[in-house]
């Protein structure tokens, strides 16, 4: 309480937005820090991120140099070598950043389309609901993988970010409904009616009264699905339909698992910063859903 | 300028349009308030009193929709005013206050902000001054130290600190007619009371008309100088408070008077109404009210009683007291 009154104490005025906001960045803090899990996510989350934005310091090799092949994990080479001689930890390190950023990519693509759908369907209703919420039952009924694969290959160049685009194109409609849903209950609301009441347009009703109500559970999901992209994306170039050229974690993958017998290590290190990465969000992520429910605030 | 009311609704029909078949939720409404006046609007749940409320704020939504009448607003009818016009109304105006106070505010605003964005859509004020205005009003409706509690989130407040803050957005632009829809249902009993000194208090300062909509009469009466009352989506009797209770005339007003506890009646037990406001898909022919009347004679389920004017500005729609109803019973 004192905290807050001193950082708000401007009032609403300009100067005062700004202790304003860290001060529920504040509270969201504290109240994240008393799941020790989501603690835990975080600090994972924070360390990968750390890991990639460093990995040109970090690397102990440059990821194109080439040494003995198939080195077991030792002290010069910690995760051992690959096939062709390179250093696995450095690949992993330089892969943390391609598989990262189709993550954060895809879904921030992901709350573009998603949220726009989903507002336009939920608010309005009607008929422009009833037809944007067949087309996410289209996309939804589709088996995702082949969808995936079939929209790669038309796409012709086989480059991350064309499969970024299309992950983006497709994840969008479970983050649709949600929306809606979330939509539908809203606009129903006394407060809603009684910001209508006040004068308020459709628009200043959607954007400020309607959306940062939403805004925790886009956060949440959208923490949630940065590991289900970098899965998927690990998946389709497992498959054969990555790009090669970006050695992300699942390139890195489908090139060690022709040595699992024997050279477990150029499998079993990225496939473990894969698990930890989608660990760590999912963890975060669950934390995050209860530390920003605005009621439960400084209790 | 005591001539001219400030509102005047004249036959407004608001029907709302399901699969089931069309709900006539309000069917041929007159009312009159003049300034500074207190208008209570009584009925039971479901007889079309908020129906009425939303349709002077043109806040029916689909599948609602107003078919018919004129609701006369300071010399413009507010059913021919453009959505844009009707924006500028609402809450500069025209404001309301809803039944639920925990829920009519936006969980994620502080209560101080959500009072200042109300200020700043309707008002050409800067940023301090809101600030100021907000205090200023907080501290008005009874919130006590209204700098620190402005900075509350809705949750931080009870349901009557709630409802105070309610009162003061609405009031925030200082509207010349404020519609209450039930103010005080979902409060303890002590916090009512409160709420009723509040709005009394603030009728004086403000002088701003009141719509002030409720179910029971014994709340409506501590602030109205007039009665409406409903029933079934039209109004059957309207008069000034005290002829209400004195020389009430509609049969459904006399059951209304009579099902109010009060401390002087003894042990008696108190009188109900049999049956229940009818669907509104298929009202009965006549009079509304002809299968719970006890007076009910055979034209009532014939023909629809017309509105007699048997007092100074009383008006009563019942065969009871036309020229042609052959009795002209007095309880």
């Amino acid at each position: 309480m004192t905290n807050r009154s001193r950082a708000n104490s401007g009032g609403q005025t300009e100067e005062a937005v700004e202790p304003a906001k860290a001060t529920q960045l504040f509270f969201v803090w504290r109240k994240l820090r008393t799941s020790k899990l989501a603690v835990a996510g975080l600090g994972i989350v924070l360390f990968m991120v750390i890991l990639a934005t460093l990995a040109s310091l970090i690397a102990p090799y440059d990821p194109e140099w080439t040494g003995i092949s198939r080195r077991p994990p030792s002290m010069e080479h910690l995760f051992g070598t690959d096939a062709r001689g390179r250093d696995m930890f450095t690949l992993v390190l330089y892969g943390a950043r391609i598989s990262l950023y189709v993550g954060v990519a895809a879904v921030a693509l992901e709350i573009l389309i998603g949220l726009a759908i989903g507002m336009a369907a939920g608010y309005f209703g009607g008929i422009i609901d009833e037809v944007l919420m067949r087309i996410t039952d289209l996309i939804l009924t589709l088996p995702t993988l082949p969808l995936l694969i079939v929209a790669v290959i038309l796409f012709q160049t086989q480059s991350i970010h064309t499969i970024v685009l299309v992950m983006g194109l497709f994840g969008w409609p479970f983050m649709a409904r949600v929306v809606r849903s979330e939509f539908l209950t809203l606009r129903e609301t006394t407060f809603v009616e009684a910001a209508r009441s006040m004068g308020a347009s459709p628009w200043r009703i959607i954007i400020r009264h309607i959306l940062p109500n939403v805004l925790s559970t886009i956060i949440v999901i959208g923490t949630m699905d940065i590991p289900w992209f970098i899965f998927w994306e690990a998946t389709l170039t497992f498959l054969g339909f990555g790009d090669p050229s970006s050695p992300s974690w699942g390139v890195l993958l489908e090139r060690g698992y022709l040595y699992l017998r024997r050279e477990w290590w150029m499998i079993t290190f990225p496939g473990l910063a894969l698990f930890f990465t989608s660990l760590g969000f999912n963890l975060f992520g669950d934390g995050l859903r209860d530390a920003l429910d605005v009621t439960t605030r400084g209790r | 300028m005591s001539g001219a009311p400030l509102l005047s609704i004249n036959d407004l029909k608001t029907y709302f349009f399901i699969t089931e078949g069309v709900v006539n939720a309000v069917d041929g409404v007159h009312l009159k308030i003049n300034k500074e006046e207190v208008l209570g609007l009584v009925g039971e749940s479901g007889c079309g009193k908020s129906t009425v409320a939303l349709s002077i704020m043109r806040l029916i939504r689909p599948p609602g929709k107003i078919v018919g009448g004129e609701i006369w607003f300071e010399g413009h009818d507010l059913l021919r005013k453009s959505e844009e016009e009707m924006r500028k109304i609402r809450g500069g105006k025209v404001s309301m206050i809803f039944q639920n106070p925990t829920s009519s505010m936006n969980p994620v605003y502080t209560v101080g902000s959500q009072i200042a964005e109300a200020i700043k859509l309707h008002q050409d004020v800067r940023k301090h001054e809101t600030d100021e205005k907000v205090v200023e009003i907080l501290h008005k409706v009874g919130i006590p130290d209204p700098g620190k509690r402005a900075e509350d989130y809705p949750h931080e407040y009870s349901g009557g600190m709630c409802q105070r803050a309610m009162t003061a957005m609405a009031l925030s632009c200082n509207p010349m007619l404020l519609i209450a829809d039930e103010p005080t249902t979902n409060l303890d009993v002590t916090i009512q009371a409160q709420i009723l000194e509040l709005m009394k208090a603030l009728r004086k300062d403000f002088g701003a008309s009141i719509l002030l909509i409720g179910h029971n009469l014994g709340v409506i009466s501590e602030l109205c100088d007039k009665v409406a009352v409903m029933y079934a989506g039209k109004v059957v009797e309207y008069s000034k408070l005290e002829m209400i209770f004195e020389k009430a005339k509609h049969p459904y007003t006399q059951a209304l008077l009579e099902s109010i506890p009060r401390l002087d009646a003894g042990a008696e037990r108190l009188r109900t109404i049999p049956g229940t406001v009818p669907r509104l898909i298929n009202p009965p022919p006549g009079c509304r009210f002809h299968p719970r009347c006890e007076y009910a004679m055979a034209v009532c389920s014939k023909q629809e009683p017309p509105h007699v004017e048997i007092g100074q500005g009383h008006t009563v729609a019942c065969f009871l007291y036309t020229e042609n109803g052959r009795t002209k019973r007095h309880r």
